[in-house]
């Protein structure tokens, strides 16, 4: 119920706040784009540019809604309120993740443009895209609420987003790569991802059976929800 | 404990190896208001967050309302509402939308929302980022009331306000006191001292120095007290006596210092007894609390107040 409200409040201040979501939208809508125009046949790309949306969508939303929250000091305010931690930090990730559907589904709508065939299952790239979000928010989360200045937190975020764009097989797929690299493939987050949103458009995937790419990010999402309550708990 | 709203037990806190509150203990009795006084950096702010479960209490304990702040949190935040030193409500929100919220955070009525706007005369359709620093400070004291607490901390509420601001904060303050609201308020300022606190603890360096109620602090550093009067009429053998108090003069009053009230005014009034003259003005006035602020903490060696070197 709280969290209901926690996540309705976001949503209306930053709708509100057109600066924050614009970037949101426009880098991965100019990503796509620049793909799509440079490669032409883009199917075998779309499941990573779409990835790459959710991931760079959700994180400016929860690091830029985050990191405004401790600057203006408004973030303890729900500290101080009867509201648990657990709470708090639930509503973040899901209206981060409501964003990253958003931001998917725009994508996924540009993308279709540009892709010979059809999407194999709609369902299922829906399903795909609501686990990436939440795997995505509740890491945005846990590294905005990670480091001890707010400011910090788009650097930190920035390095680890952009490797895992190359480590998850998100452009060049992860057979291509040596096998050891595999290795680096699996303990990025993102390829879990990136695996799924193949296997729901194209019935195929590189590295990771669809099933357990769905596990490993509610498990993933679950760490980093863990990870950030500590985080809280910690800052203050 | 009923009667205690607030108890602190050698509250300490510590960032590292600097300690920020140094083993602070006090009690506020329900209905009245406490002052927390001191220069910048004495620790105020951690001690309000402290009590407010913001930040974790590195040793000792406290009670609000009977709930341990450490172990009761969820009951204590009930309990408590608080107004920052930032007015830190959204932005983005509206003034109606803010209290809305928060009354929904806290489980409270929607009606009390309404109550709130009528009452501060808030601007209820205007975005809160909008607002004067005044009007930002009025809102967000409103915020702290929607669920109705049974106290209410206040870090330096009319720091940073202009002069009619900070008048109508303090008039706001004393008004919900008169309701029976307890009031935990932080300041530096020393008219807020003067005019608000039932009961003062000057605070420095993380340490309570003194405690008490204003004439008590008054007394405590022993300055004396001002008696000011004027007789009709004034004759020499009147002022030849008053001539060892080294009395002053100032638009047909007379200014005297002196240590005992109670012996003076007797002796006054026998003087009126035997010399017959009337008294048309008495007062007595106690050294300020900037005085007894002055005398009871000691002046930084560096201007920062707390710097190693
Ligand atoms: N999070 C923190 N980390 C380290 N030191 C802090 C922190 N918060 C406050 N301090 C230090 O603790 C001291 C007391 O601060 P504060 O309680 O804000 O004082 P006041 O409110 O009386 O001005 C200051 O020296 C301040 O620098
Ligand atoms: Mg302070």
């Amino acid at each position: 119920m709280k969290i209901l409200t926690i996540a309705a409040k976001e949503l209306r201040e930053y709708v509100l706040k057109p600066g924050s979501i614009s970037w949101g939208i426009v880098f991965p809508l100019v990503f796509t784009l620049a793909f799509a125009v440079r490669f032409g046949d883009i199917d075998h790309l779309a499941p990573g540019l779409l990835s790459i949306s959710i991931l760079f969508g959700t994180s400016s939303f929860v690091s830029s809604s985050i990191i405004f929250e401790r600057r203006l000091r408004t973030f303890e305010r729900l500290l101080v309120a009867p509201v648990s931690y657990l709470e708090i930090a639930t509503a973040k990730i899901l209206v981060g993740t409501l964003f990253g559907i958003f931001v998917g589904v725009t994508s996924m709508l540009v993308l279709r443009l540009f892709m010979a065939y059809a999407i194999w299952n709609w369902i299922l790239l829906l399903l795909f895209m609501t686990l990436s979000g939440l795997a995505f928010s509740a890491l945005s989360l846990y590294v905005s609420l990670r480091v001890q200045n707010p400011i910090n937190a788009m650097t930190w975020l920035n390095l680890i987003r952009l490797p895992m764009i190359f480590t998850s097989g998100a452009i060049v797929s992860l057979l291509l790569f040596p096998r050891w690299f595999l290795a680096v493939g699996l303990l990025t987050p993102m390829t879990y991802s990136v695996d799924g949103l193949r296997f729901s458009m194209l019935e195929y995937y590189d590295v990771v059976n669809p099933a357990y790419s769905g596990l490993v990010m509610i498990i993933l999402t679950m760490i980093f929800l863990y990870l950030s309550i500590r985080s809280i708990k910690n800052l203050y | 404990m009923a009667a205690e709203t607030i108890v602190a037990k050698n509250l300490s806190k510590r960032y590292g190896d600097f300690t920020a509150v140094n083993g602070i203990s006090f009690k506020v009795k329900k209905g009245e208001i406490y002052g927390l006084l001191g220069p910048n950096g004495a620790g105020k702010t951690t001690t309000v967050r402290m009590l407010t479960t913001l930040t974790s209490i590195t040793s000792g304990e406290a009670w609000i309302n009977g709930y341990s702040v450490k172990e009761d949190r969820l009951m204590v935040k009930k309990s408590i509402g608080l107004v920052p030193d930032v007015s830190n409500l959204y932005d983005e929100l509206t003034v109606e939308e803010n209290l809305r919220f928060t009354a929904k955070l806290y489980g409270a009525p929607m009606e009390n929302v309404e109550e709130l706007i009528k009452e501060f005369n808030l601007p209820a359709k205007r975005k809160f980022g909008k607002l004067s620093s005044g009007f930002k400070r009025r809102v967000t004291i409103a915020a702290a009331l929607v669920h109705e607490p049974e106290v209410l901390f206040m870090d330096e509420p009319t720091s940073n306000l202009d002069i009619r601001s900070a008048k109508a904060v303090r008039a706001l303050v004393r008004a919900l006191n008169l309701r029976g609201m307890t009031i935990f308020l932080t300041t530096h300022n020393m008219i807020d001292a003067e005019l608000l606190p039932h009961r003062i603890a000057i605070m420095e360096q993380g340490k309570i120095v003194a405690e008490g109620r204003r004439g008590e602090l008054k007394r405590l550093v022993g300055k004396g007290v001002i008696v000011r009067f004027s007789v009709e009429p004034v004759s020499s053998t009147l002022l030849k006596v008053l001539e060892s108090y080294s009395p002053a003069f100032d638009e047909g009053r007379i200014s005297v210092l002196v240590d005992d009230v109670d012996d003076f005014l007797d002796h006054l009034f026998e003087l009126r007894k035997t010399l017959g003259f009337r008294v048309t003005y008495l007062s007595t006035e106690l050294p300020s609390i900037e005085d007894v602020f002055m005398e009871l903490t000691e002046e930084s060696p560096c201007p920062c107040g707390g710097c190693p070197i």
